[in-house]
């Protein structure tokens, strides 16, 4: 065996753990340095082959009304956000380009639109569970949600430079892990 | 060697048709013969044993531990990568057996995975499953050549698959192409070319000649958008290649059965167009074609790779070496792009070319003394005047009548074969 081929592995060796590395300096410098915000949500439960249960979350913030009729279906946006009086985070400008302006800004997708209306979708709509714990989360869900108390369900996300990080659902409080438990 | 072959020895011995001493040279001689050559029985082992370990590392980890920190989840997740890399290191500096390459290969495939995936969670990553998979070829493929490894070469194949129809069919909410695996099919093809030559009639061989249009038939479907209708003429066209393609002389010690280019690309060319035989298919077809869709450049390429295969075999063995199932492609767009609006003339023309591939396999079976190839050959005809039952107004007597007769083929060809058979013989 000529010793290129080590030499080579060696490096491939190198790129296959500085792959997940990477991910992990990514998104540990959001959640160290980026900005939190909470994002009101409705969790779902589904499952990905390979990486485990999960629940998918959709957020009543999906929507802004415009009057820009350029956008089309799968649009890459910024989407520019603030705290409102309740403390959860409100739209204030969609953009494709990047704005001059003060404040952080999510990445979305535009999954519709209508004339004064355009719809998106937010990247961090995963959130990974104990494969025991992820139906109980989902029925949790549902129980507080015939209780009316939709406002006690959020995701917590960090933000920085348009990258973002979920790092918690709150059910009443309480991390969703322990409010099933 | 096997204790069925010393069976057979001592029987020999003992019915007097052999020496003692001429039965222990034939087993000394068989037992040196294999010595160099590594363990067979093992390398499969090896391989599952890694298969199975990797995947249930997976699926263990896929758990979501909610007791584990974060720290202690990343440091799982990089302990199978690293003992991976360790042992896949290993063998390529000590140059270790086959079954080590194997083994560790197969492990390492699948700890990548695993180690990503892990991360994914932990940060709760939402990534596409399908930019998931790109990555996880991308850092395993080198592995292929590194480790000269079958069981990664053929785990690359089946990700990509899996990543081309997971980008272009399942996931509804892209619109985009999985051009990447022409890519990964095209590095792994080296691999594979290098086997043939130097195995033709390796049981790997013949898995990965299986694979191969296999993975290729599946994944085309993932390269069709809008334009359906245009989606039979890739097929067709691409069946038409794939038959090309197993007829190269490379393949030519192989058995018909191994042929997977073969038999997938005749197969696949008979369904397709015993569909045009129909005469509702060319009424559903749209009025006008739009000859600006990725479909059609799509199939202009491969169009233009199964004629360049068809001319190189003009070139090498001349005209009388090609068979009507490589030119029925060629056929099928003249009908399908000049003809389309011109009555039941298509109809008819589809029905005659389904007959005459028929006639040809009927005729190329009785060639070779085949009886397999052959009665595929009545089979074909005998489907196609099945299907024309559904569609046209034949009178019972008729129908009857032409049953009867193919019946009566099915024996009278069968039986004149036999007797050609005894006569070789």
């Amino acid at each position: 065996m000529k010793p290129i081929y080590f030499i080579v592995f060696i490096v491939l060796a190198v790129v296959q753990i500085g792959t997940p590395l990477k991910m992990i300096f990514d998104n540990e410098d959001i959640l160290i340095s980026g900005t939190a915000y909470k994002f009101k949500t409705r969790p779902i439960d589904p499952t990905d082959p390979f990486r485990g249960k999960y629940i998918t979350l959709q957020f009543e913030m999906n929507s802004f009304k415009t009057s820009d009729t350029t956008y089309v279906y799968g649009d890459e946006v910024r989407v520019y956000i603030e705290n409102d009086q309740e403390g959860f985070a409100k739209v204030v400008r969609v953009s494709r380009e990047p704005l001059d302006i003060d404040g952080d800004y999510v990445m979305a997708k535009v999954t519709n639109t209508y004339s004064d209306e355009i719809l998106f979708e937010l990247p961090f709509d995963r959130f990974y569970m104990e494969e025991t714990k992820a139906y109980d989360a989902e029925k949790a869900y549902r129980e507080v949600n015939r209780n009316a108390q939709e406002e006690d369900v959020y995701a917590v996300v960090y933000v920085k430079d348009g990258a973002s990080v979920l790092d918690d659902v709150i059910i009443a409080g309480l991390p969703i892990q322990e409010y099933v438990e | 060697m096997g204790s069925k072959f010393n069976k057979e020895l001592q029987t020999l011995v003992g019915d007097k048709i052999i020496s003692p001493e001429l039965a222990d040279k034939i087993g000394q001689y068989y037992a040196t013969k294999d010595a160099g050559k590594p363990n067979k029985l093992f390398m499969i082992f090896g391989i599952f044993g890694a298969l199975l370990v990797g995947s249930g590392i997976i699926l263990m980890l896929a758990h979501n531990w909610d007791d584990f920190s974060r720290l202690t989840k990343t440091i799982l997740a990089f302990g199978p990568l690293l003992l991976g890399q360790i042992f896949a290191g290993f063998s390529i500096l000590k140059n270790k057996s086959a079954t080590w390459k194997e083994a560790s290969g197969t492990f390492l495939f699948f700890a990548v995975g695993a180690c990503m995936a892990l991360v994914s969670q932990i940060y709760n990553i939402p990534g596409e499953l399908g930019s998931f998979l790109l990555t996880w070829i991308v850092l395993c493929l080198p592995l292929v050549y590194l480790l000269r490894s079958h069981a990664v070469a053929l785990l690359t194949i089946l990700l990509s698959t899996y990543y081309a129809v997971e980008v272009g069919l399942w996931n509804y909410r892209n619109t985009e192409t999985p051009w990447l695996y022409i890519a990964f099919i095209g590095a792994v093809l080296p691999y594979y070319y290098t086997l043939i030559t130097k195995h033709t009639t390796s049981n790997t061989v013949t898995i990965f000649t299986w694979i191969f249009p296999a993975s290729i038939a599946i994944a085309l479907s993932a390269f069709i958008g809008r334009s359906e209708d245009l989606g039979f003429v890739m097929y067709i066209t691409m069946f038409g290649f794939l038959y090309s393609i197993g007829r190269l002389p490379v393949f030519k010690e192989l058995r018909t059965l191994r042929n997977g280019f073969l038999i997938i690309g005749s197969l696949g060319t008979i369904v397709s167009l015993m569909i045009f035989t129909f005469r509702w298919i060319w009424d559903e077809l749209p009025e006008t074609f739009n000859y600006d869709t990725q479909e059609l450049y799509t199939a202009v390429v491969v169009s233009l790779l199964s004629i360049s295969v068809l001319g190189y075999t003009v070139i090498r063995k001349g005209i009388r070496a090609v068979n009507l199932f490589q030119v029925a492609f060629v056929v099928f767009g003249l009908v399908y792009f000049l003809l389309p609006d011109t009555g039941i003339l298509p109809v008819v023309l589809m029905n005659a070319l389904v007959f005459a591939l028929g006639m040809s396999a009927i005729k190329i079976g009785a060639d070779k003394v085949n009886f397999g190839i052959l009665n595929y050959g009545l089979l074909i005809i005998s489907i196609l005047i099945i299907c024309r039952f559904f569609d046209t107004g034949m009178s019972f007597v008729v129908r009857g009548i032409l049953f009867v007769m193919v019946g009566a083929g099915f024996f009278l060809t069968n039986y004149i074969m036999l007797k050609k058979q005894q006569r070789v013989k």
